[in-house]
């Protein structure tokens, strides 16, 4: 036996791995199950599904795909938190020193920009393959109705950590779009006030837009993610085959 | 019955609640402690016919997981290589005096932005997107024509329907990036010989 293959049966025959996974590598169809169901991160997926619903070229993974863009913006967004501070006098600063003074800053902030703008375009592409294969029919009218409430948090999530890093690119594009607002009928005047916080993009609207990031509309997403999750399985798994 | 030996397997089978009693726990009596033994086979179709749908499904692990592991590593070593070499913008602290020339909303907003350069900001900033959100809530309600047609082909009007509105949204927005400069003005990117030509993008992501 070579030395890797000791290794291996050392790790595997290991009182932790033992209590970590508690059964051998699946092979059969039994244990495949159990992989599945006693996985607490897998067992969102039933243990059999259709065969259709596997094929790429079905939904072109881009609802799992949106799902982990999600992920990755949720780790990179943490990391980030570390060293910044929503203060108009500090936050561009602090993003200047997260670029050259923090190990990975700017990898983390490219990669944070980055997969915040592929994950709206992929939640848009998500939605027109949902839309062509007629997915939103019944039962699954309601999770179309989750998908959209996904898609506005989606939306708000990119367009309130535009501000946070505080540039001119930031201010004016916030400045715009809030503006958009404002031309409410009626309710313009407290929509922008409770916008802004303020009569202009200021301290209070960074402070604002700041909890809304990383706070509100990451809950709000979880939330309906797990509703979204939960009525495909009620639903009866993926639609189709067309 | 005349078994005598004990058997092998000393696991012990704590007895299930019949009723509580599903596929899975049928299947995981071990034969040592099932109450009866096999006499005889009997062709299913003697006794009752099950009502069962022919068996289309496979093993999430690893016929599903597998492609979605895979497809999460090539994400990853996209975004990985995105984020090394395409640094993210970031330019002059925010100056409320200082409007800039070119001031663009997100590119998701960019639609709406270019339908402000023609319609009165409540209909372009607010009403639009109101209904547009809305409206596109109110889909599985409203396209009840045929509930079981999804091929493309059996439900033409909601898929021109669609396909018109994305198409639409896609333009503006393909305009509000490409096609509008200082001032909102139009341009044309890249093309020294018209008038109105501009030397690069004014657009920043
Ligand atoms: C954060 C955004 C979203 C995430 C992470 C997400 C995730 C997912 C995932 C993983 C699936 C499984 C199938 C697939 O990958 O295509 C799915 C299915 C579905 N999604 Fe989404 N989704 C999002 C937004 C939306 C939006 C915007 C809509 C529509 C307005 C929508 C409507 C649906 C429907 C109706 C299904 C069932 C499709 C079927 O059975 O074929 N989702 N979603």
């Amino acid at each position: 036996m070579s030395f890797l293959e000791r290794m291996d049966q050392s790790i595997r025959r290991s009182m932790a791995w033992r209590t970590l996974f508690r059964q051998p590598y699946p092979n059969d169809e039994r244990s495949r199950a159990y992989a599945v169901m006693n996985n607490v991160f897998l067992h969102i997926h039933p243990v059999r599904v259709r065969q259709h619903a596997v094929k790429f070229a079905y939904t072109f993974c881009l609802g799992g795909l949106s799902f982990f863009l999600f992920l990755v913006l949720t780790i990179t967004g943490v990391y980030l938190m570390f060293f910044y501070v929503p203060s108009a006098t500090l936050a561009y600063t602090n993003i200047l020193d997260i670029q050259s003074q923090v190990t990975f800053g700017l990898l983390t902030r490219n990669i944070h920009r980055w997969g915040a703008h592929l994950m709206v375009f992929f939640v848009f592409l998500h939605m027109m393959r949902v839309f062509y294969h007629g997915a939103y029919k019944p039962p699954r009218e309601f999770n179309w109705v989750v998908g959209v409430v996904l898609l506005f948090t989606t939306i708000m999530l990119s367009f309130t950590g535009y501000l946070l890093p505080w540039d001119q690119i930031a201010y004016w594009a916030i400045t715009i779009g809030t503006n958009m607002g404002g031309y409410a009928p009626l309710i313009n005047t407290p929509v922008n006030r409770l916008l802004l916080g303020g009569l202009e993009v200021g301290q209070n609207t960074l402070l604002r837009f700041y909890v809304l990031h990383i706070m509100f509309f990451p809950l709000v997403a979880a939330i309906f993610l797990a509703v979204h999750f939960w009525r495909i399985r009620k639903d009866g798994g993926i639609s189709g085959p067309l | 019955m005349t078994d005598t030996k004990s058997p092998p397997d000393r696991r012990v089978v704590l007895p299930v609640d019949p009723t509580r009693r599903t596929e899975i726990d049928k299947q995981r009596v071990p034969m040592s402690a099932r109450p009866y033994r096999l006499l005889a086979l009997v062709k299913q179709d003697a006794v009752v016919r099950v009502q069962k749908e022919p068996d289309d499904t496979v093993m999430t692990w690893p016929h599903l997981l597998s492609i979605e592991f895979l497809a999460a590593g090539m994400m990853s070593v996209f975004l990985l290589l995105m984020g090394l070499f395409i640094n993210a913008p970031l330019e002059e602290l925010a100056n409320s005096n200082v409007t800039p020339a070119v001031a663009k909303a997100p590119w998701y907003f960019l639609g709406l932005q270019e339908l402000l350069a023609y319609f009165h900001p409540t209909v372009a900033g607010v009403l639009t997107p109101l209904l547009v959100l809305v409206g596109a809530g109110f889909i599985p309600y409203i396209d009840r024509g045929n509930l079981t047609a999804t091929r493309p082909s059996e439900r033409k009007t909601a898929v021109v329907l669609f396909t018109m509105f994305c198409a639409l949204g896609l333009t503006l927005t393909f305009v509000g990036i490409f096609f509008r400069g200082p001032g909102y003005s139009f341009v044309i990117p890249y093309l020294p010989f018209f008038e109105n030509s501009s030397p690069g993008l004014h657009f920043s992501l």
